[in-house]
């Protein structure tokens, strides 16, 4: 048994896991045939017996997390606001709904593991009428959670099953109160997290609580300048398998939102380069500069159909651009990241492993050229030995 | 009575505001205060979820006639704002104007009270009789 002090880090992906020692990190492809944990053990586990249960850390984004819908009575405060809580909580959201036209929405046919209801100061009230029944009526969802005016929550807890109420997020100077809702999300996915099977098997080897990845690297980034040297203000990526994951710092966004978190996050659902491949490929062909950036890189449209190495790695280059681009248009994700303030752009997860230094900076001076007519340059910091999450899993 | 204020767009002119704020507030006023920066979009949100009944505006730097021809078009996508009553005062052209003319323009645009280099007193008085006249006791 290796001496106290030393930790196995493990972290669950829906595509990867990988598995840290204080000297060595491995990294393999899952095996979908097999329960996560034989597939741990059979791959990694000389490593693992290694180690006391207690000495062992766990933390999985496997499938992708909870999704929510968010019905919320204006963009700049309850949606955006709720929007802000979610994605700080690990949640990915699948719509939001502006309820003055909610009867111009779809209903999402997939299940909803979590409707957030919110909009109003205490002092306001009848914000909601039927038609917000009636629409969750149609709704498929397992959880549902009232953060509206507290005027409104007996009517809403009257006619929604189940209604989880908490303290508005909006107080009564209009600023944002995360920590309710923030803890009911986080709970929720841990709930989530422990509740799957494969995952509670993972409790064999280890003793201490599994946690989820976005809060383990969350948690990890006010303290990144002691493992990466990084410069200030800086945004990180982290382009998985099945979706991609930003966390920026709070001056780099110009807005109404006043919290005290110093780090915030935001995810692109289907923009990854495994599980979403496809998705990632409709992306690319719909954005009118990668027939140039694929012609930068030497590469054809062909490139798509291919099942290569090369591939892969045009497609992570692809991820990095795609997800730049839908950051720098205004409005068109709910924040706008003053792009050309940032000094670093930290890349961490899969893609550092496949990806060279300088693969990863041509891709950002093309988006700065192309798209911002900037030449400014960010450098790219290669989190190649997953130093944050590392950090993260410690703190 | 709820008033939603604030300095439209890039303006960074905030003593006015600081000075609105108190003298609102002074006269009995609830306030929701969104200082300087404020996009239209964020005045119109504000309103709808604190049910405010009167916006009022500030411009000082001369982006105001921007963003009054803006406000028709961004307050016919709401359903519930008709009856705010839409006031804005402060600079409201660049350099001198008439002041009919810049009153009948404002007004246009969709403003009940139009209150150009006015003092913020007098400005306050014509909000009173407004909300006497449409909110009779
Ligand atoms: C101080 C000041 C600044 C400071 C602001 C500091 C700060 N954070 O507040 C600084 C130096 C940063 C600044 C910058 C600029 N300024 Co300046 N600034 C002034 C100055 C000298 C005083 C403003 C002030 O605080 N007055 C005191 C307050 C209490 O008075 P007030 O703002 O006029 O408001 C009163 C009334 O207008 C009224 N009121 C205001 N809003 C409302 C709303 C309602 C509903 C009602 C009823 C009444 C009302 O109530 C107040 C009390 O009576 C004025 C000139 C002047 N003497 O007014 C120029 C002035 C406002 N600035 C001007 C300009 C052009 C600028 C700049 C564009 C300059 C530049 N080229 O960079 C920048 C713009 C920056 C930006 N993004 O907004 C112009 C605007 C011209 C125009 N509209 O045609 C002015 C008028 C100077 C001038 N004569 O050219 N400025």
């Amino acid at each position: 048994m290796v001496s106290q002090a030393e930790k196995l880090l493990i972290d669950v992906g829906s595509t990867y896991f990988k598995v840290c020692t204080p000297t060595s990190i491995e990294q393999h492809f899952r095996d979908f045939n097999q329960d996560i944990l034989d597939d741990l053990m059979s791959k990694c586990g000389d490593t693992i017996s290694r180690f006391d249960k207690q000495d062992v850390h766990i933390c999985s984004s496997a499938n992708g997390g909870l999704s929510t819908l968010i019905i919320g009575i204006t963009n700049s405060f309850s949606l955006k606001y709720a929007t802000n809580i979610a994605f700080n909580s690990g949640i990915n959201i699948i719509d939001t709904i502006l309820f003055q036209n909610i009867e111009d929405y779809s209903v999402p046919s997939d299940l909803i593991d979590v409707v957030i209801v919110v909009g109003g100061v205490d002092s306001h009230s009848n914000l909601y009428s039927e038609k917000i029944f009636s629409y969750l009526d149609q709704l498929n969802y397992s959880n549902a959670v009232f953060v509206g005016s507290t005027q409104d929550s007996q009517s809403m807890r009257d006619n929604i099953e189940n209604l989880v109420v908490l303290p508005n997020i909006i107080d009564d100077k209009l600023h944002i109160v995360e920590e309710h809702l923030k803890d009911y999300l986080t709970n929720l996915y841990q709930q989530d997290i422990e509740g799957k099977e494969e995952i509670k098997h993972l409790y064999e080897i280890t003793s201490n609580q599994i946690l989820s990845t976005p809060y383990v690297v969350n948690r990890a980034l006010p303290h990144i300048e002691t493992r990466v040297s990084v410069a200030n203000p800086f945004i990180l990526l982290d382009i998985g398998g099945a979706t991609t994951d930003i966390h920026y710092s709070k001056d780099l966004v110009d807005e109404n939102i006043v919290t005290e978190n110093e780090y915030d996050r935001l995810v692109f659902k289907r923009l990854g380069v495994y599980k979403s491949r496809q998705s990632l490929i409709l992306a690319a062909q719909s954005n009118e500069f990668v027939y140039e950036l694929l012609l930068h890189l030497g590469v054809t449209e062909n490139i798509y159909n291919e099942q290569t190495d090369k591939a892969t790695k045009i497609l992570m280059q692809l991820a990095i651009f795609l997800v730049l681009c839908k950051m720098s248009h205004y409005r068109q994700s709910y924040v706008n990241l003053r792009l050309l303030q940032i000094n670093s752009i930290v890349l961490t997860g899969g893609i550092t492993k496949v990806l060279s230094q300088d693969e990863v900076e041509t891709i950002i001076a093309f988006f700065y050229r192309k798209i911002l007519s900037s030449g400014h340059n960010p450098v790219a910091v290669m989190d190649s030995n997953y130093d944050i999450w590392t950090l993260g899993t410690k703190v | 009575m709820k008033v939603v204020t604030g300095v439209v767009g890039n303006d960074i002119h905030v003593v006015a505001n600081r000075l609105i704020d108190l003298s609102l507030k002074a006269r009995g006023y609830e306030v929701y205060n969104l200082g300087v920066n404020t996009h239209l979009e964020e005045f119109f949100d504000a309103v709808v979820e604190t049910g405010a009944e009167v916006l009022m505006i500030s411009s000082l730097n001369g982006e105001a006639e921007g963003w009054g021809r803006e406000v028709k078009l961004l307050k016919s996508k709401y359903k519930n704002l008709d009856d705010v009553i839409m006031m804005i005062g402060g600079n409201l052209v660049v350099g001198s104007g008439n002041t009919e003319d810049i009153v009948a323009r404002y007004r246009k645009y969709g403003f009940d009270l139009v209150c150009h280099q006015i003092d913020l007193n007098t400005g306050l008085d014509m909000l009173q009789s407004t909300i006497e006249e449409r909110f009779p006791s």
